[in-house]
């Protein structure tokens, strides 16, 4: 590449990055115009935004693009002035920011054309000039005397923390210092980790470290912390060895804060806020799909030398067989290893969806009219990236219905002697393989009456006592299925239960509903931890061998012949309270098994959302992990297999697909 | 740009803290002779940086320069309070660094 072309090819790099840098630019503005009007602003969104404009006079200065440095440059000047408080955020301030922000994104594009006009851009820069000039309104002299902060922390204090320390002052929030000792080797993690706990519930406005009194090892930070929380709330959140907390200005308790009518969920917004400083790499979630295949071809090569292993010693080799199992035992242990980083890498909080709907129940329940508090539980269970990303629509969607058709009004409410505000409550933990999110909400049930009557008129029962409470719930799964009269903006967009279903079953996962008429309703969704590599059942019927997910697979059992009952011409057993509807896989895949049946035989309970069947076996061979690979484009029509999995012994087996066993099976039954 | 520019200066060796807290965990293993900080930092700011050399026996008479931007004077003068032997406004001119450098070290 000669000088010219790699010049060439530096520029379009810039202006490619350049043209990133502004769209986030105009994001972010968006964002700080809405709060302009409000008042009050984050923090980290005015620093976003300065350090977007830095970096863009950055680097066209260093490409020689002077105009777009110059531009950028009063622009920093004026974020720089916004973020140290010396200008007051307000909409003449965010016009003229918008205003630079659109004059540099044409200077951007005429820099990759040749003969582009001029652009003027005097007038702009007068303006953030102007604003420049402007005295904040806020008078200067502050009440940071009344709290008689020690002068080690004021003088060491940087300007920008000192506009941090007046706003949190300004909006009554209390003001700690908080001493805590460490040691030198290993300070900076934990003081991280506190760090983390206090952005939580506050603002941490300035750390400043002193040597350890008498300790050589040692390290004493004096972290000055803004927040609403008193002392006595704060203490047990952050409490450790060596930590003492002290409260400024006791006397001069500010005004109270404002109690706000919809909590937010300080613990789930400050972990999202506090990630700039986290040392993270944002990795393709499609090179991590890569490395799973890896390990999984790996465990299948550990289940061949296993195999080879123990062959050996049947044939007489012992002592090199058991070397080699000895040897296969430990990759074992290592590849298990492995597999679980590689898994823990795709892991992303729970907390991270949680977030997205505290937003949605605050907009719809003002939308609405409605008092509702959400109240969320283990926001730091953990799931796989791509699963929590396909979950969240489902998920919002239960929420949506609570707060729509739950959820009474405010009036209703106390009528009926509820407490005015209803509760949502998103809860999640781990189970097992899977991992379980449940929304429960306070509202009004949901009325079996009218979901009989509609099924009836869409004449999906023929009588309104056909059907269990339980059997009715199940209809509002069904597409096109709403018992709402009125469909409201937010129950009218088109995706229904039936929707919720079909995703939650495309990753694996079940759902189920309880109804407390007049208390409220319950969703319990379950989903495997991951879809990457799976653990398999592997049973045999008549004499073929398949896998089933373990994640479909409640339970296997023994079942007696006699157990086995015929209701209408179907095999059904009582399963504790319930009836299961049977199947037979050999029949399902037209297998000639044997002619007479044995006494008594396998039954493997599956589950795919709400549904459930017993699937009868030969044999149950035990557990593996496999690798589910695509079996093309050829056989894609034929149902109740998902793919294929090698089991390590060279032998090919078919994977089956529970969710369209299931419905192929329950297919006229409904 | 600021290690480049010392690095000219063959004699030195120098020793680059990517942040505060790293300068922290740096100072008692590395024998530093001299301490060139930034203000604005991702986890202490320089002005505690500075607060803490000048307040530790054993690192309270290691030379300290601090660099900043025209906007951050006020923050450049505490810095000078606090200790700070020398100050630097970004952009700065290479050839002054290399000079305030060999003021202090070769002495």
């Amino acid at each position: 590449m000669s000088v010219e072309e790699n010049i060439g090819k530096a520029v379009k790099d810039f202006l490619a990055e350049a043209e990133e840098i502004l769209d986030q630019l105009s994001l972010d503005l968006v964002a700080l115009s809405d709060c302009a009007d409000g008042g009050e602003c984050s923090p980290d969104l005015v620093n976003s935004v300065f350090r977007a404009a830095h970096s863009l006079k950055g680097l066209a200065g260093m490409f020689g693009f002077t105009e777009i440095a110059e531009l950028g440059h009063h622009l920093e000047n004026l974020l720089d002035a916004l973020r140290l408080g010396r200008v007051d955020l307000d909409q003449s301030v965010v016009s003229s920011l918008f205003e630079s922000t659109e004059l540099l994104g044409i200077l951007v594009r005429n820099a990759g054309e040749q003969g582009a006009e001029a652009v003027d851009l005097s007038g702009a820069m007068q303006r953030i000039n102007e604003c420049l000039a402007r005295e904040p309104k806020a008078a200067k002299d502050s009440p940071l005397s009344r709290l008689n902060l020690p002068e080690r922390v004021l003088n060491s204090m940087t300007e920008y923390e000192e506009h941090r320390l007046l706003e949190n002052v300004k909006r009554g929030r209390r003001i700690y210092s908080i001493r805590v000792s460490l040691l030198l080797a290993t300070f900076d993690s934990e003081l991280m980790e506190l760090t983390e706990q206090l952005k939580q519930v506050g603002e941490v406005i300035s750390t400043l470290p002193s040597a350890s009194g008498g300790m050589d090892a040692g390290i004493d930070f004096e972290i000055l912390f803004g927040s609403e929380l008193g002392s006595s709330e704060l203490t047990p959140l952050i409490d450790r060895e060596h930590l003492s907390i002290v409260r400024f200005g006791e006397e001069a308790a500010a005004a109270a804060p404002v109690e706000e009518e919809f909590h937010a969920p300080l613990a789930v917004e400050g972990a999202v806020s506090a990630k700039s400083m986290s040392r993270t790499v944002r990795v393709d979630i499609g090179k991590l799909d890569i490395l799973m295949n890896i390990v999984g071809e790996l465990v299948l090569s550990h289940s061949m030398i296993s195999e080879v292993a123990s062959r050996m010693r049947r044939n007489g080799l012992v002592a090199p067989g058991q070397e080699l199992a000895k040897a296969a035992k430990g990759l074992e242990k290592k590849l298990s290893e492995l597999q679980k980083g590689v898994m823990e890498i795709r892991m992303i909080p729970v907390g991270q969806l949680f977030e997205k709907m505290s937003r949605i129940v605050r907009k719809i329940s003002r939308e609405q009219g409605k008092k509702v508090e959400l109240k969320l539980y283990g926001a730091d269970t953990e799931l796989d990236k791509l699963i929590i990303e396909d979950i969240s629509d489902p998920v919002m969607h239960i929420v949506r219905n609570a707060i729509d058709h739950g959820i009474e009004s405010p009036e209703d409410r106390s009528a009926g002697g509820k407490d005015e505000k209803g509760t949502i409550t998103l809860s999640s933990f781990q189970k097992g393989n899977h991992v379980v999110i449940q929304v429960d909400d306070d509202g009004c049930g949901i009325d079996v009456a009218r979901v009989r009557q509609k099924a009836l008129q869409l004449g999906r029962i023929a009588s309104l006592d056909e059907v269990t409470d339980r059997e009715a719930l199940d209809f509002i799964f069904l597409p096109g299925f709403s018992t709402s009269d009125t469909v409201s903006e937010i129950s009218g967009r088109g995706v229904g239960m039936d929707v919720v279903r079909t995703n939650i079953a495309s990753l694996s996962g079940m759902i189920d509903l309880e109804n407390f008429p007049g208390q409220g309703t319950r969703f319990t969704i379950t989903l495997p931890i991951t879809l990457a590599i799976i653990k398999a059942l592997i049973i045999t019927t008549a004499g073929r061998t398949y896998a089933l997910p373990i994640t479909s697979v409640l339970e296997s059992i023994i079942v007696e012949r006699k157990e086995i009952r015929t209701v209408e011409r179907k095999e059904v057993i009582q399963l504790r309270e319930a009836t299961l509807p049977l199947l037979r896989l050999s029949d399902f895949f037209q297998l000639s098994g044997d002619a007479a049946p044995p006494e008594s035989c396998y039954v493997v309970v599956v589950g795919v959302a709400e549904k459930r069947l017993g699937l009868v076996v030969d044999d149950l061979l035990g557990q593996q992990d496999i690798v589910i690979k695509s079996i093309g484009e050829t056989f894609a029509g034929f149902k109740g297999i998902s793919g294929a999995a090698d089991l390590g012994d060279q032998r090919t087996i078919l994977v089956l697909d529970v969710g369209s066993v299931i419905s192929e099976a329950t297919r006229g039954s409904a | 740009m600021l290690v480049s520019t010392i690095d000219e200066l063959e004699r030195f060796t120098i020793v680059e803290a990517a942040s505060g807290f790293e300068a922290l965990r740096l100072l008692p293993r590395e024998h530093v002779d001299l301490i060139i900080t930034d203000i604005n930092m991702p986890d202490i700011n320089g002005l505690e940086l500075i607060s803490y050399v000048r307040n530790n026996p054993n690192y309270q008479s290691i030379p300290l320069f601090i660099v900043s931007t025209e906007s951050g004077d006020k923050d450049l003068e505490k810095g000078l309070a606090l200790g700070a032997n020398e100050y630097l406004v970004k952009p700065f001119d290479p050839l002054k660094l290399q000079q305030l450098i060999c003021k202090y070290l070769d002495a």
